[in-house]
């Protein structure tokens, strides 16, 4: 599109929504929510991801008025969810933190015996692709809430990492930890996704 | 001699290529001759690509109709107020 013609588009959906004009809201949600929802992702697992998307919206009601146009629309978005984000993740400091000292999960730990070897080995292995493994919604949706309940450092390590693969050093100063407890927050997190797996392909139980 | 317990300690390490050479080539002697630890190394990879795949899906309708119906209610709200 022409950058002019895009401007002027851009200047007349921002008056709309000034205005409260419903059906500008429409179109606009439609266009720029889902690069909202990829940057709320950078933080946060899918379905607290999805409420700070829909919270931003609200927000974005009275905030409008004050819009000044000094970024594009999509910029100033993106900047209210990632603001959110952190906020989020700031305010939940105080969780369950994790034992830096235990590489293992408690639950993997205790499948060891005392000699160091398997008690209780993987019980099968995962043979299709994460993709086709995907292809199961009640997979899917498990995962779901199964990150939703992951302390949130470790989610949010997971997600920065794995997710959007953001750079160790960004995340460590995102998660203001160190590179070696970046590092178990992600050793801990897959290991949660292993045993919520094995449990899943074993019994199809979530 | 590196066991079974110990690789699981710092399995992420091996899949991330994060390991000194020594470690690594002790993890891959191990795994020579364990197969339980393959079959875990292999799992933990997929867990791992599983959050790969999972993140990019693009949001759907039904998100999209919660956005608008409360967008609708705070816009009620404010012509009310």
């Amino acid at each position: 599109m022409d950058t002019a013609v895009h401007k002027d588009s851009e200047h007349a959906l921002i008056e709309a929504l000034q205005h409260g004009d419903g059906s500008a809201y429409e179109r606009a949600v439609r266009e720029y929510s889902s690069g909202m929802l990829a940057v709320a992702r950078f933080y946060l697992d899918p379905s607290s991801a999805e409420e700070i998307v829909q919270d931003c919206w609200v927000t974005v009601i009275d905030a409008i008025h004050k819009f000044e146009g000094r970024s594009g629309l999509k910029t100033w978005l993106h900047r209210i969810v990632a603001n959110r984000c952190k906020n989020k993740l700031r305010s939940n400091k105080r969780e369950v933190t994790t034992d830096f000292t235990e590489a293992l999960d408690p639950e993997l730990a205790d499948r060891f015996n005392a000699s160091r070897r398997w008690a209780q080995p993987p019980r099968l292995r995962f043979d299709e692709s994460a993709d086709t493994l995907l292809e199961n919604g009640a997979l899917s949706d498990c995962l779901d809430k199964h990150l939703s309940a992951l302390p949130e450092t470790q989610r949010s390590a997971l997600m920065l990492y794995e997710a959007h693969q953001h750079k160790s050093e960004d995340v460590c100063n995102i998660l203001d930890v160190s590179a070696s407890n970046l590092r178990v927050l992600l050793h801990r997190a897959r290991q949660r996704i292993f045993l919520m797996v094995e449990t899943f392909q074993e019994s199809g139980e979530c | 001699m590196l066991m079974c317990k110990d690789l699981a300690e710092i399995a992420s390490d091996y899949i991330d290529g994060e390991l000194a050479t020594p470690q690594n080539l002790a993890i891959k002697m191990h795994l020579m001759m364990c197969r339980h630890c393959r079959s875990f190394i292999g799992n933990l990879r997929v867990s791992t690509d599983l959050m790969h795949a999972h993140s990019s899906s693009a949001p759907d309708e039904a998100l999209m109709r919660k956005i608008d119906q409360r967008i609708a209610e705070a816009l009620r709200a404010r012509k009310k107020g």
